[in-house]
């Protein structure tokens, strides 16, 4: 009663004993926290590879966080679009290492996507019964190119106005519907404030709901099928 | 398994252990609030202390029909001295895409480098892709000096 044990570690402190006490009476936080992190047993056919999956995640909880800190001083708009973000990585302190981590980390958490599906792909973890989480799997890939695709054009730089050029030209290539894609995502026929705010709305909100919600049935499927044995 | 490991580790060890992680900890809550509230705490806007909120150029630098990129508010900006009695200053990034306008001395005018915006003297546009004329500052002539101010 008056001593507490997570895994390994025990709090003998009486105050804090008290106050988990009365959070997990109403809660049950401890029967979790047991379940899921101090008496889980994870099982011994885990490597360096089966990491890639968490990685990705805590890569995407990091972009959520520090994106977070960027829309506090980002201005969605053609004029201010460029100078926000000079005045980020110039003048607030620790913009460019926020700005940092969420540039780096938007490239890193392709990489490590890469790596996990390679690693599910080859050890056959996709096969019967996981085929839909395998897809699910794809979905949030192409979740993660389109916030980066929709995340290059928001600092309003020659290259992010090219890139996006390019990038809603491409899809006009498909017959019949390929004109009015373009003209959606452009919000127009030419790239300016309208494609912005667009790409900003898609970046910020749409997409990363989206992308949260797909992980959490992605999660969801692992823990009730479990991870998958090696061959 | 990991429990009986751990009795066999002794207690002072442990003791280290604990305030070595403690530690790390620590550092790492400070690693990351001190940038953050940094980051969040709303800064006063200086003007780069570098900027100048006025400059004064020696009109010889300037010769009649010719132009002269300075660096004014921090950014790139044009003195033109068309004739005897006229001095005018632009700021030189087009409004287009931002690129620093060139000076044109055989057709007095600015060319944009980027998508072949054109301004006249006065920043107007002349042709191109620009939507906007160029942002213009208060000259005069001064004795001896062209000063340029904010409009
Ligand atoms: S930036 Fe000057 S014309 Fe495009």
């Amino acid at each position: 009663m008056s001593s507490l044990r997570f895994g390994p570690v025990e709090i003998k402190n009486r105050l804090a004993v008290k106050a988990f006490k009365a959070i997990d009476d109403r809660f049950g936080v401890k029967e979790i926290l047991d379940d899921e992190v101090f008496e889980k047993i994870a099982p011994s056919h885990l490597n360096f590879w089966s990491c890639f999956g968490g990685i990705s995640f805590f890569l995407f909880i990091s972009q959520v966080v520090t994106g977070m800190l960027l829309m506090i001083y980002y201005q969605p708009s053609v004029s201010q679009a460029h100078s926000s973000v000079a005045m980020i990585m110039n003048e607030v302190p620790f913009g460019w290492l926020i700005r940092g981590i969420h540039v780096w980390g938007s490239s890193l958490m392709l990489i490590t996507i890469g790596v996990h599906m390679a690693k599910i792909y080859i050890s056959g973890i996709y096969k019967a019964p996981r085929e839909l989480n395998w897809v699910i799997g794809v979905c949030l890939f192409l979740m993660t190119l389109n916030l980066s695709f929709t995340g290059y054009l928001l600092p309003w730089t020659q290259l992010s106005y090219w890139a996006t050029v390019v990038g809603t030209e491409t899809p006009s290539a498909i017959p019949v519907v390929g004109e009015y894609i373009r003209f959606v995502l452009r919000g127009g026929e030419e790239i300016g404030q309208m494609t912005l705010t667009r790409f900003f709305a898609i970046h910020v909100i749409i997409l990363p709901f989206v992308t949260a919600g797909l992980i959490t049935l992605h999660l969801m499927q692992i823990r009730r099928q479990g991870i998958s044995g090696p061959l | 398994m990991t429990t009986e490991i751990l009795e066999a580790v002794s207690n002072a060890r442990r003791r280290f252990l604990s305030a070595v992680l403690a530690l790390f900890s620590l550092i790492s809550v400070i690693g990351v609030v001190y940038p953050v509230g940094l980051f969040l705490w709303p800064h006063r806007k200086k003007v780069g202390g570098v900027a100048v909120r006025s400059i004064k150029i020696s009109i010889l630098e300037v010769p009649i029909g010719e132009a002269k990129f300075v660096r004014f508010l921090n950014k790139a900006a044009v003195i033109i001295h068309p004739n005897e009695q006229e001095v005018l200053a632009l700021s030189a990034i087009c409004t287009h895409l931002g690129c620093v306008v060139k000076w044109n001395g055989g057709k007095k005018e600015l060319d944009c480098p980027c998508h072949g915006g054109r301004f006249d003297i006065r920043g107007n546009v002349l042709s191109g892709p620009p939507p906007a004329p160029l942002a213009s500052y208060k000259a005069r002539v001064e004795d001896e000096y062209i000063v340029i101010e904010e409009a």
